[in-house]
């Protein structure tokens, strides 16, 4: 045994500066790699109960799924409704006393206003025109005498959404020449209200996953505590805090969020792969090659870090409260 | 460093376990704890160490009013403080190495610094060639050394040891006693709870006995012939 005598300084002075100058002077590398370390560490764990720990980034990876698929659902009926932007229609039906050039003046009117892409006016006997060509009654109609077709006015707004539409049609029914508006693309508000139901339906159920995340990761992050039970005192006898002894705690929970995330896209790439197969069919009778695609890159990856960042903040959560209540 | 104002400590069964507890230990001072078995010893060094609170009476360490301390001042409070404890408190699943570094890496060393201070205790106990093992490898006196080299790593200010050299051989312990003897010449202060009379007669350090809770004596070393 070496008698290597201890510094001869101050033991007491130069601790409060030696602590934080150790402190300070950790390099970003070091502070990297020491975090490497315990990540390192939290993994080999859950490798150790590779069963206990596939059961939970299983539920996680399910928990994250669902209203993720809801979402991404959402943004396919989105595009869905993008395609059929260009068919949205107003039709103006005119009063009967309004004459052909006060329709003509009316309709050019309109398109000055920037809100209307296209307008063009469809005076009572172009329309008889058209519906006996459509209808194949033409020359029943030449027998008639009275025309009964009011003018028509029938305008593409510049903007197609829904409340846009309302928004116009609601202005144009003001209008002293104007007797009934008609949206012709009413079920295409339709699915849009769906839409939006199934956005809010999804809202909903990702506050609910992220309360049963929290739960799932929390008695999680609580068994292995109660596990590593003497190894906390031990830490906490020392000095340590409680956030040093929950550190490796908070990477577990990151792991499980991560590893539940990346499962997550995974799973949800089978669940399309397998409706597109069958969509296939439906939509050939349709003749549409509308295809449900996946979450793209950026959501993807939205996933993975949202489930990650839950796991850690249950992680935490879980490990602060159930550190503090080891005492020696 | 250390000042005990008439400290009794009672615990939740009724038991008390000191009572009225009035002494004093200064920066580079090393005394004894002394007394028989439940006399108080390892309760005395516990209410240092906030690991109990006094049920009455005033007790300062290192500054800090142990009357009343947060979780975080704890945590702070006992990284000042070495402590060898009866029943080694090792973590049995990292080396012989990684359990006297803890002190360190909880105060944030960096690697390099930490391993020279780790290599530096582990050889003052005689155990540089053990660093890779694990706990159970050890002999009982192996791991107590191993606690003695986790208190000293971090050259604490206060050093507090029950029994160390409760598993240790008469060799080994007057080796250990060395090192602590190193630590007060640099002004540690140090406290050992021990009942190994022969060890403390012939270290003829200032002596507190315990018996029954109560302070018994409060002997100063003899004057050296
Ligand atoms: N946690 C505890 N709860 C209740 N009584 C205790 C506790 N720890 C110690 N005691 C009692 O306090 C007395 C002093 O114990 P202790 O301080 O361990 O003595 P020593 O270390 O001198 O042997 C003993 O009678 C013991 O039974
Ligand atoms: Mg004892």
């Amino acid at each position: 045994m070496s008698a290597t005598k201890p510094r001869t300084e101050n033991p007491n002075q130069p601790r409060v500066k030696r602590n934080t100058r150790a402190g300070q002077s950790e390099s970003f590398v070091d502070l990297v790699k020491r975090h490497r370390r315990i990540a390192r560490g939290s993994a080999s764990r859950l490798l150790q109960t590779p069963a206990s720990s596939l059961v939970t980034l299983f539920v996680v990876a399910v928990a994250l799924l669902l209203p993720a698929l809801l979402f991404g659902l959402n943004s396919n009926l989105a595009s869905l409704l993008a395609g059929f932007q260009d068919s949205a229609q107003v039709t103006l039906y005119l009063q009967d006393n309004v004459s052909v050039a006060d329709g003509q003046k009316v309709s050019e009117g309109l398109l000055t206003r920037s809100d209307i892409e296209y307008a063009i006016y469809v005076s009572p006997s172009q329309a008889l025109d058209e519906f006996g060509a459509a209808s194949g009654l033409g020359d029943l109609l030449i027998e008639m005498t009275a025309n009964p077709l009011p003018g028509a006015i029938v305008l593409t707004p510049a903007d197609v959404s829904p409340l846009a539409v309302d928004e116009l049609a609601r202005q144009l029914q003001e209008l002293p020449q104007v007797d009934v508006v008609q949206i012709d693309s009413l079920w295409l508000q339709r699915l849009a209200a769906i839409s939006n139901l199934v956005s809010a339906i999804g809202s909903v159920l990702a506050v609910i996953v992220i309360l049963g995340l929290f739960f799932v990761v929390g008695n999680t992050i609580k068994l292995a505590i109660e596990n590593r039970k003497a190894e906390i005192l031990v830490i906490k006898l020392v000095g340590g805090s409680d956030m040093y002894a929950a550190r490796p705690f908070l990477y577990t929970g990151l792991l499980y969020g991560l590893g539940g995330g990346i499962l997550a896209t995974l799973l949800q790439g089978i669940v399309l792969a397998t409706f597109n197969s069958n969509l296939e069919g439906l939509m050939q009778l349709y003749e549409s090659g509308f295809q449900l695609r996946g979450f793209g890159l950026m959501s993807s990856l939205l996933i993975i870090v949202a489930g990650a960042a839950i796991g850690w903040a249950a992680a935490l959560m879980a490990s602060l409260r159930h550190i503090r209540a080891i005492n020696p | 460093m250390i000042k005990f104002d008439n400290v009794s400590k009672r615990y939740a069964n009724g038991q008390e376990a000191l009572s009225d507890i009035s002494f004093e230990v200064s920066r580079g001072e090393f005394a004894f704890i002394t007394g028989h078995s439940g006399a108080g010893k390892s309760t005395l060094l516990k209410l240092i160490l906030a690991i109990q609170t006094p049920s009455s009476g005033q007790l300062i360490a290192n500054g800090v009013n142990l009357n009343r301390v947060s979780a975080k001042q704890i945590a702070h409070h006992r990284r000042q403080i070495g402590t060898v404890f009866q029943d080694h408190q090792l973590l049995h699943d990292r080396s012989v190495y990684d359990n006297v570094a803890l002190p360190l890496e909880i105060c944030g060393y960096q690697p390099s610094d930490a391993a020279r201070r780790v290599r530096a205790a582990l050889d003052k106990v005689g155990l540089l060639k053990k660093e890779k093992s694990f706990p159970v490898a050890l002999s009982g006196g192996e791991q107590q050394r191993v606690g003695i080299a986790r208190a000293v790593v971090n050259r604490p200010s206060i050093i507090l040891a029950d029994e160390p050299t409760g598993n240790l051989d008469p060799g080994l312990s007057a080796e250990v006693m060395k090192v602590f003897q190193q630590f007060q010449s640099v002004g540690v202060c140090l406290l050992v709870a021990s009942h190994d009379a022969a060890l403390i007669e012939r270290l003829n350090c200032r002596t507190i006995i315990l018996e029954g809770g109560k302070l018994l004596a409060d002997q100063k070393p003899r004057p050296q012939a």
